[in-house]
């Protein structure tokens, strides 16, 4: 009996010691971190509201994270920040407003920590969106084309259609008008953006 | 240093966990319970697992 | 051709044993069975996201299809379904065994294992349907998550109940493991969810909380019940008793002092403080330790009886596991190498390391544990030998497929990635022919699967298969016969 006792709580202890190590202390050390003021009186980073977090609900339910990283690793280690990916390193501080973490694992397609600054076009993201062949020719991202609605050729065309490029139209639809809920997503994918230079992230 | 320090608070625990269990006796009578599996129907020695139908 | 001795005179021992499984029978076979059901499943979905991978209009634009959701399906159903149901069924049976005690609360475990199977079923239909919580390996959502928990409740009480009840004098080794895997389990579940979905850390915190927990999940459920299955099966079936039982203790304490420091990995190069991934990675570097201590137990084990892999299907699954438990620990350990890391990380190298231990280790021991257990509890034999051959063909080789087909582009797809002058969408083409090499291996380890299932039915069916040559059992079966009768009277 005493024994059988001594067994389970050495057994529980292995499990408490390491989410106390590596859960509740770093969860610690990052209670004091705050959003930085800008110079332009604006803080980052900024909770998401309207748009945009419904469109990280979406990218959450779409299951993005299952191709996309949003972590960009520092100089000198891997390529993330020559090919693009970002302009510094990612740090904990980035990540305050995040509930859940979208950090991910896999990176099947690039990295969207900043994909904001790199892609700023509404239109880019709404045909990538839409059908990823028509701007990545090869690229194996599903198309997301109930993000939109499609109008065909004589209709009217609303003020936000976004034009499909000729030669790239697969049926006869011209023009994509994006959804609400394309609206949202694009909506969170131009704020993805990690340039402000963090003075932490220099270290 | 802070792998080292680490590796060698966990090497120094360990030890001291395997001489104390050893202080205990968990050591003792190692062999029956390695021997538990087996009964008089299955005792050691017995090859208990074939394909089904299949000459042996 | 081996001379078999006769079994000797029934004994009390042997009634003891009988009585035993004959307890469990209903619930083990419940949680065994449903658990193949969700990995019929698992690997549909597993295909059906990998040829998306390659094809990505198979099955396009249907939103409750898309990628993101029928990979996450492919990973809970395998994970909480295939895995969950099989450990605790193996869990139960194994304990019952080395306990010699009647399974307790056998109605209440019925009722726990219908309620978890519908558990897994609504949080399928809640991804499927878009409320996934996007934590990855926690994705069901909050709400299916009680009937998941409460059942499992219900098989640690039945655990301890058991322990606390035993007969036997000692300890198996084997024990140990299903001990720590009750306590771990739960902990981990309720304390991962409170971390992330509940909402208890934020941040970065969380992503630990995370790995920590998608990392123990393998770890501290999965590797410990195969570990235990392993320790069980491979002695039994070959009559001879484990090499070291106090390499065995080394190994117990080791794995479970490193492993669950090791999660951290998962995150290297990312935005944490740097000790933390230290951590993990020294832990999963003195994962060599039980690593090799359990090697050598299981496979000193079996040195001087590898002709029996000829003639014991439940033997061939059991050593496959335990090769590939060994094999595919190293390759982890080398994998949280910050140098290696840099290459392999964020690529289908991780893919093919996790399919190299659930579907090479952990996978093979379970259907062991039921190729061993079935007949027994069952009282008939299997009904087919070549079903067994053709699944046990069908999990190497698909398995060798899947492996080598992930590593080798995952290391390609990574050294690529590292060098920027090479264009992204390069990269994609390249990986496409090993992404159809993975649909194939996936496909051969569905159809083994498909096999295993036909004869799992039959077997579950009352029709008696006979055979020319009696097999061990049917000598068994005529003292269970005895046994019954003398029950009655």
């Amino acid at each position: 009996m005493s024994r059988t006792f001594i067994l389970a709580l050495g057994i529980f202890l292995t499990i408490a010691s390491s989410i106390t190590g590596l859960v509740i202390i770093p969860n610690w050390q990052f209670k004091a971190l705050q959003p930085i003021v800008k110079l332009d009186g604006t803080r980052y980073p900024e909770p998401y509201f309207g748009e945009q977090a419904k469109g990280r609900e979406i990218y959450i339910n779409q299951g993005c994270i299952y191709c996309h990283t949003q972590q960009v690793r520092m100089k000198g280690y891997g390529a993330d920040i020559r090919r693009g990916w970002g302009t510094r390193r990612s740090v904990p501080r980035d990540y305050l407003m995040d509930r859940p973490h979208q950090l991910g694992t896999m990176r099947t397609g690039p990295d969207l920590a900043s994909i904001g600054a790199r892609q700023p076009s509404a239109e880019w993201h709404a045909l990538h969106l839409y059908n990823p062949q028509i701007t990545s020719p090869g690229s194996v991202m599903p198309r997301f084309e109930y993000f939109f609605r499609e109008v065909y050729d004589g209709e009217v065309i609303p003020n936000d259609a976004v034009k499909i490029p000729r030669g790239r139209q697969a049926s006869n639809a011209t023009h994509i008008v994006p959804t609400d809920r394309g609206r949202a997503v694009i909506a969170y994918l131009k704020r993805l953006n990690q340039s402000y230079p963090l003075p932490e992230a220099n270290q | 240093m802070f792998i080292w320090s680490f590796a060698l608070i966990s090497g120094i625990t360990m030890v001291w966990l395997l001489a104390w269990a050893i202080r205990r006796g968990e050591f003792q009578n190692m062999r029956e319970g390695a021997r538990m599996i087996f009964d008089d129907q299955e005792p050691a020695g017995l090859v208990t697992d074939h394909f089904p139908g299949e000459p042996r | 051709m081996i001379a078999q001795p006769l079994p000797p005179a029934i004994g009390p021992e042997f009634e003891a044993r009988v009585e035993v499984d004959g307890s469990s029978r209903a619930v083990v076979v419940l949680f065994w069975g449903t658990s193949l059901l969700w990995l019929t499943v698992a690997s549909l979905a597993g295909i059906i996201s990998s040829i998306k991978l390659h094809s990505p209009d198979f099955l396009g634009g249907i939103e409750w299809l898309t990628f993101g959701r029928i990979r996450a399906v492919h990973w809970d159903t395998a994970i909480y379904g295939f895995g969950g149901l099989a450990a605790s069924g193996t869990l139960l049976w194994l304990q019952a065994r080395l306990c010699q005690v009647r399974l307790p609360y056998r109605n209440l475990l019925l009722v726990g294992g219908v309620v978890f199977n519908i558990g897994i079923l609504l949080g399928v239909i809640g991804i499927l349907m878009g409320q996934s919580t996007g934590v990855e390996t926690l994705e069901f959502p909050l709400w299916a998550m009680p009937l998941l928990v409460v059942p499992y409740v219900f098989i640690v009480i039945a655990n301890f109940t058991m322990y606390f009840k035993k007969v036997t004098k000692h300890t198996y080794v084997s024990q140990w493991y299903l001990m720590a895997v009750t306590v771990w389990f739960p902990i981990l579940v309720l304390s991962a969810e409170a971390c992330t979905n509940l909402g208890a850390v934020d941040g970065v915190a969380q992503a630990i909380a995370n790995w920590w927990y998608g990392h123990n999940v393998v770890g501290l459920f999965a590797t410990p019940t195969g570990i235990a299955a392993a320790y069980y099966l491979i002695p039994k079936v070959i009559g001879k008793p484990i090499h070291s039982y106090h390499l065995s203790l080394l190994g117990f304490w080791s794995n479970a002092i490193f492993y669950n420091w090791a999660g951290t990995h998962h995150l290297t190069g990312g935005p944490l403080p740097a000790w933390t991934i230290t951590l993990g990675v020294v832990g999963s570097l003195m994962m060599f330790i039980p690593v090799i201590t359990i090697g050598i137990n299981h496979h000193m084990t079996m040195l001087g009886s590898f002709h029996l892999l000829k003639t014991s299907p439940t033997l061939r699954f059991a050593v496959m596991g335990s090769m590939v438990y060994t094999l595919s620990s190293f390759q982890g350990s080398l994998e949280a190498l910050r140098s290696h890391q840099e290459v392999t990380h964020f690529t289908h190298y991780t893919i093919g390391h996790v399919h190299f231990g659930m579907y090479g280790f952990f996978a093979p021991l379970m259907f062991a544990m039921m190729y061993y257990g079935m007949p027994r509890l069952m009282d008939q034999e299997w009904s087919s030998a070549r079903l067994i051959r053709i699944h046990f063909w069908c999990t190497l080789v698909g398995m060798l497929i899947y492996v080598f087909a992930m590593c080798y582009a995952g290391i390609r797809q990574g050294l690529m990635m590292n060098d920027p002058a090479v264009p992204f969408l390069n990269i994609v083409r390249f990986t496409i022919p090993y992404l159809g090499l993975r649909t194939l291996g996936g496909v051969i380890l569905l159809s083994g699967t498909i096999a295993f299932l036909i004869n799992f039915i039959r077997i579950i069916t009352p029709h008696k298969y006979t055979w020319a040559t009696p097999t061990l059992l049917d000598s068994e079966r005529d003292w269970r016969k005895v046994v019954a009768k003398e029950k009655e009277q």
